[in-house]
């Protein structure tokens, strides 16, 4: 047996995949420590906010400011203020005012805003423009004087006396924060969900869940079906008869519509993570009895389990020592399969809404069926459901992966 | 006046290469010749390239297994050089043919044996209609005692028996000059196997072929089956004779190892395979500089490990690869005969 | 021909078998869950539903059609005998929609979605798979991580990483529905067109997915094949490659067939899910109105008619393997 595991790693696949599962799963258990926030926490006032570093605008006010003069500074500024509705609008009025359309470039703020500036006009009259459009215009140039000030922006304060502002300090275009030196900081790697919940947080335990359902659905259903299977192929007769007339059965009956019947029927308030994992596992045992069966029928009538028989040994026995061994292979395999098809059937019953109760614990599928619910996918907001959707495909690609890795090890007929 | 020569190899050459790139020369410089009317048994333990040597007699090379050097002339015409396309035309099936290790699997599970055996044979001779193809297959059949109803049967309607003796009559059906059997009758019960070499020896006998090539482990088959018996260990020939002096009289220490175990008078002669000597065929990838059989040979000396040995022609057509003499060698087995038969004695 | 219709019979038998098993389990299950569905309908009842005369009137008419307070077995054959007239009740959600309404608007969109994108995916696979296992080289080393990476997305990512690109991103089709949402169904070419738009995420989602999986196991297959004896057996009696080739690529096809019959029901378990990403008005939509509303009648009767359809393409897949495998009419005809 031991050595059979030794086996495994001459594949490179099962390597490989093996690195990313293990990889994965250290992840799950190591970023708790690291950022030990409640998972489901909601840290965001409104939806989706996008990934990136979040400082506090109030704690940054309260540090030293340090003085850089950087180049090019100013033009960042603008051109992170004029967006691309607006380029495309001076770029239209310019050519309107008889400016060449090829001197005209909307990417290069500097000398859009030059050309702009050189050639505005507010009073002269455009044919064919209405009076809306010309008030768009310059409010448009107004805007973009207030951008070109170089003035810095004044911080007051309510005087309790008297009532009126007063000065108290004076921000300028080249003071800038020491992000360390600010109190408050959160980086949102994935922004935030439609909850306003920290993605990463979430996905971390959400991935950790669904392993756990893979698991425990997994190891029920290559349970069931190692036992089924090894009774069917070991004993045969009608033994096998009925067991077979139940595999072929629920092999043709859509495990999906019995999940979803059962899960409905469970309802809302008894589905726990566990409780779908169980159920997943109870539907999903054929396949593995099958392939069981076809290994122990091959092995039945082998010369060292006739041997065995002849011994004496009961049945427990052999099958313990004669069978077993043989078939622990493909039983490692049934189990990888069984593992990623049980987070799969849990991803796809959560976005049927069949999912285990929202309140507690996350799962890939719940986080999903929020991102689906909440549309992120028509909405752009990508980081609600790729990273979900890469986890899962990660996960089952890994898995896959070993599989591979051990079929060419143990059925070398097929390596190339 | 012999017969006209079928088949002569010449110093035939192969190889497989592996997935990494090595070269594993499994048939080392094979000379040999098969005459009209007669069988050249190949006898050698699993591993020793005569498989090997069975592909390599056809001519035609497919990865991983390779033609290195040699010659391959069939009834005078020399094919080692000829296109790959035109020997599977005109030479595989028609002038040289080929009966597979396993029948199990040797025919196609979806077509019928007819439609096997017109494809066969329309592969050759395009313009031949179905129902000559039909009443050609259901006269071969017929001589060979096989009931025309396996024609249109699949192989699945087939016993293990049936498959391969049906195998073996297609792969006749177009009357080769040479036929190759490799192993025919190894994974069949007892009287299948019967059957099987029966049918064998009926093909040189109603001219179905003109010569027979026929490789087996099992000894007791050769020396019944054949005329001569060749000898391989770990890619090359170590032993050439007839099929009486092989087996009564062998000169190389692995021949002698292998008949040995045979003729002990304990054993029947059908029950005994060729696994007798301990050790394993050297690795082919490395193989050793001297003789190949030098670590398993009981009489090994240092000089025996230097250099390659040469196959030691002693004339009427027999060889053997050892650097001692005849007469050393017979000394050997004598005085190692004697001396079992004192222990016999003695106990 | 003797043969086959031994065979025809046998699958007809159980297919007979399995469609009596589904039944009931689709009636039992249910009824075994702690709380039982009547008094899950009590209790949904409870929470509130602002039309009263229709709480009432489902609550009546589902009595007298389910005899909810008769004995099990009675409750059965009274359940047998409401779907084999197709009736399957009021619609909770939807009422006063009846269930047999609700499922016979969705149904077609479902089958004339589902079955053709699984054939198309499977042919396509099966052809790529073939080629790939022949072709060697340059062909299998970009198919197959290809595949396997396809394979291995749940159906739903493909759906929605479809609908991100060709929808949301290039604007190329529509997102949702199974046509314009300012049309009124008819036999108009604008409608007919609205429906072949719609059609195509949908659709190529499925395929594609079915691709991956079917093209890594035709590939397998034929290379198991390619390897086989009876290849190298022809080749040495000088049959031409091409004609060995057709041998393979037959023998390798028959295990996809049985394939095919094994896994469609997950097939179509992926791809209803595949449907609610593109709210597609099918059954997989018509299960997540069902869920949201707890409409249990609905649940009910559309997780049955799911089980029939695929029990029928299951069928309809094994016997015309029987045409195809020349060995089923000869195997049993002695």
């Amino acid at each position: 047996m031991k050595h059979t595991f030794q086996q495994f790693f001459r594949s490179g696949k099962f390597v490989f995949g093996f690195s990313i599962f293990v990889a994965i799963l250290l992840l799950t258990f190591i970023y708790p420590l690291i950022i030990p926030d409640p998972p489901l926490e909601i840290v965001a006032q409104g939806t989706f906010f996008e990934p990136g570093i979040y400082v506090s605008v109030y704690d940054s006010l309260g540090t030293t400011p340090h003085t850089l003069n950087l180049d090019g500074a100013a033009a960042k500024r603008i051109a992170s203020k004029l967006n691309e509705e607006d380029r495309l609008a001076m770029k239209e009025w310019l050519v309107a005012a008889g400016i060449p359309e090829n001197e005209i470039d909307t990417a290069d703020t500097q000398k859009l805003l030059d050309l702009w500036m050189d050639n505005y006009d507010p009073t002269e009259n455009i044919p064919g423009m209405t009076n809306a459009r010309r008030n768009y215009f310059i409010r448009l140039n107004n805007s973009l004087k207030g951008l070109l000030s170089t003035e810095g922006a004044i911080i007051a304060e309510v005087n309790p006396e008297t009532g009126t502002l007063e000065q108290v300090d004076v921000i300028t275009q080249t003071d800038y924060v020491n992000i360390n030196q600010v109190a408050n900081v959160r980086v949102l790697p994935f922004g935030t969900d439609n909850f306003g919940r920290d993605v990463l947080t979430e996905l971390v335990a959400a991935t950790r869940v669904s392993l756990v359902i893979g698991f425990v659905s997994g190891t029920i259903a290559t349970l069931i079906g190692l036992t089924l299977g090894l009774l069917a192929g070991y004993i045969g007769g009608v033994v096998d008869d009925i067991i077979m007339f139940f595999t072929n059965l629920f092999t043709v009956i859509p495990s999906f519509v019995l999940l979803i019947l059962i899960s409905f029927s469970i309802g809302q308030e008894q589905r726990g993570a566990v409780t779908i994992a169980v159920v997943i596992g109870l539907t999903s045992w054929f396949w593995t009895a099958r392939a069981v069966r076809a290994q122990v029928i091959s092995l039945r009538n082998r010369d060292h389990v006739n041997l065995s028989k002849l011994s004496g040994h009961s049945i427990v026995h052999i099958i313990i020592t004669d069978i077993l061994p043989y078939i622990a292979s493909y039983v490692i395999m049934a189990l990888i399969l069984q593992i990623s098809a049980g987070i799969l059937a849990e991803a796809q019953l959560s976005i049927l809404g069949l999912g285990p109760r929202t309140t507690v614990v996350p799962t890939l599928g719940l986080m999903m069926n929020w991102a689906l619910i909440y549309q992120a996918q028509i909405l752009g907001k990508w980081w609600a459901y790729l990273p979900v959707l890469v986890t899962i495909a990660l996960i089952t690609f890994s898995m896959n992966l070993m599989n591979t890795g051990l079929d060419q090890v143990f059925n070398p007929a097929l390596r190339e | 006046m012999s017969n006209p020569v079928m088949l002569e190899v010449k110093g035939l050459t192969t190889k497989y290469i592996t997935r990494f790139r090595e070269d594993v020369y499994a048939v080392d410089h094979v000379s040999l010749k098969v005459e009209e009317g007669k069988s050249l048994g190949i006898a050698g333990e699993s591993g020793c390239g005569k498989s090997t040597l069975a592909l390599s007699l056809m001519g035609y090379y497919f990865p991983p297994l390779h033609y290195t050097s040699g010659e391959i002339i069939i009834d005078g015409r020399n094919i080692s050089r000829m296109d790959p396309d035109d020997i599977r035309r005109d030479i595989l099936g028609t002038e040289i043919s080929y009966i597979p290790q396993s029948a199990m699997n040797a025919l196609n599970p979806t077509q019928k044996i007819i439609s096997f055996i017109e494809d066969v044979v329309q592969a050759h001779e395009p313009s031949r209609t179905k129902k000559d193809i039909h009443d050609l297959a259901r006269k071969s059949f017929e001589v060979l005692g096989l009931p025309a109803e396996v024609l249109q049967k699949y192989p699945v309607e087939l016993s293990g028996g049936m498959k391969q003796r049906t195998v073996i009559a297609t792969s006749v059906i177009l009357s080769p000059k040479v036929l190759i059997a490799d192993e025919p009758s190894s994974a069949l019960d007892v009287t299948s196997q019967k059957m099987v070499i029966k049918m064998l020896k009926n093909l040189l006998e109603h001219g179905f072929t003109k010569s027979m090539i026929f490789i087996t482990h099992e000894l007791p088959l050769l020396y019944n089956v054949t005329d001569d018996i060749m000898v391989m260990y770990a890619g090359q020939i170590v032993e050439k004779g007839t099929a009486q002096e092989a087996v009564f009289d062998p000169l190389h220490p692995y021949s002698k190892g292998l008949m040995g175990s045979i003729i002990v008078p304990e054993y029947g002669l059908r029950d005994v395979e060729l696994t007798a000597i301990p050790g394993v065929p050297p690795n082919l990838k490395n193989p050793p500089a001297g003789c190949r059989f030098a670590e398993r040979c009981k009489y090994v000396r240092a000089e025996c490990e230097a250099n390659p040995v040469p196959l030691h022609d002693v004339g009427g057509g027999r060889a053997y690869r050892c650097i001692l003499s005849e007469r050393e060698l017979r000394d050997f087995y004598t005085r190692e005969a004697h001396m079992r038969e004192a222990h016999q004695n003695a106990g | 021909m003797k043969g086959y219709r031994k065979y025809f019979l046998n699958k007809l038998l159980w297919f007979l078998i399995t469609f009596v098993c589904a039944f009931l389990l689709n009636f039992i299950l249910p009824r075994l869950m702690p709380g039982d569905p009547v008094a899950a309908i009590v209790s949904r009842l409870a929470q509130g539903m602002s039309n009263t005369t229709g709480v009432q009137a489902i609550y009546q008419q589902y009595a007298d059609l389910f005899g909810t307070n008769k004995p099990m077995v009675e409750q059965f054959f009274i359940y047998v005998r409401n779907v084999f007239r197709g009736d399957f009740g009021f619609s909770f959600a939807q009422y006063p929609r009846t269930v047999a309404d609700v499922i016979k608007s969705s149904i077609v969109w479902t089958a004339a979605l589902q079955f053709p994108a699984i054939i198309v995916g499977w042919l396509i696979g099966n052809t790529l798979g073939a080629l790939a296992a022949y072709l060697k080289g340059g062909f299998d080393k970009v198919l197959m991580p290809v595949s396997i990476f396809v394979s291995n997305f749940p159906p739903f990512g493909m759906a929605v990483i479809l609908m991100v690109i060709f929808g949301v991103s290039l604007k190329w089709f529509p997102t949702s529905g199974g046509y314009g949402f300012d049309l009124i169904p008819s036999f108009s070419w604008s409608f007919i067109w609205s429906v072949i738009v719609h059609y195509q995420l949908p659709f190529w989602s499925i395929v594609l997915i079915a691709i991956g999986g079917q093209a890594i196991g035709m590939r397998s297959m034929s290379i198991y094949e390619l390897n086989a004896d009876y290849v190298k057996y022809s080749r040495f009696m000088g049959i031409k490659d091409r004609k060995i080739v057709g041998y393979v690529f037959r023998n390798a096809m028959l295990p996809q067939i049985t394939g095919l019959a094994l896994s469609i029901g997950t097939m179509v378990g992926g791809a209803l899910v595949a449907e609610i990403i593109f709210s597609y008005p099918g059954l997989g939509s018509t299960i997540l109105t069902a869920v949201r509303g707890g409409d249990y009648p609905l649940i009910s009767a559309t997780t049955l008619i799911i089980t029939i359809m695929v029990l029928i393409a299951n069928f309809v897949i094994e016997i015309s393997y029987g045409f195809i495998d020349p060995r089923i009419k000869a195997a049993q005809s002695d």
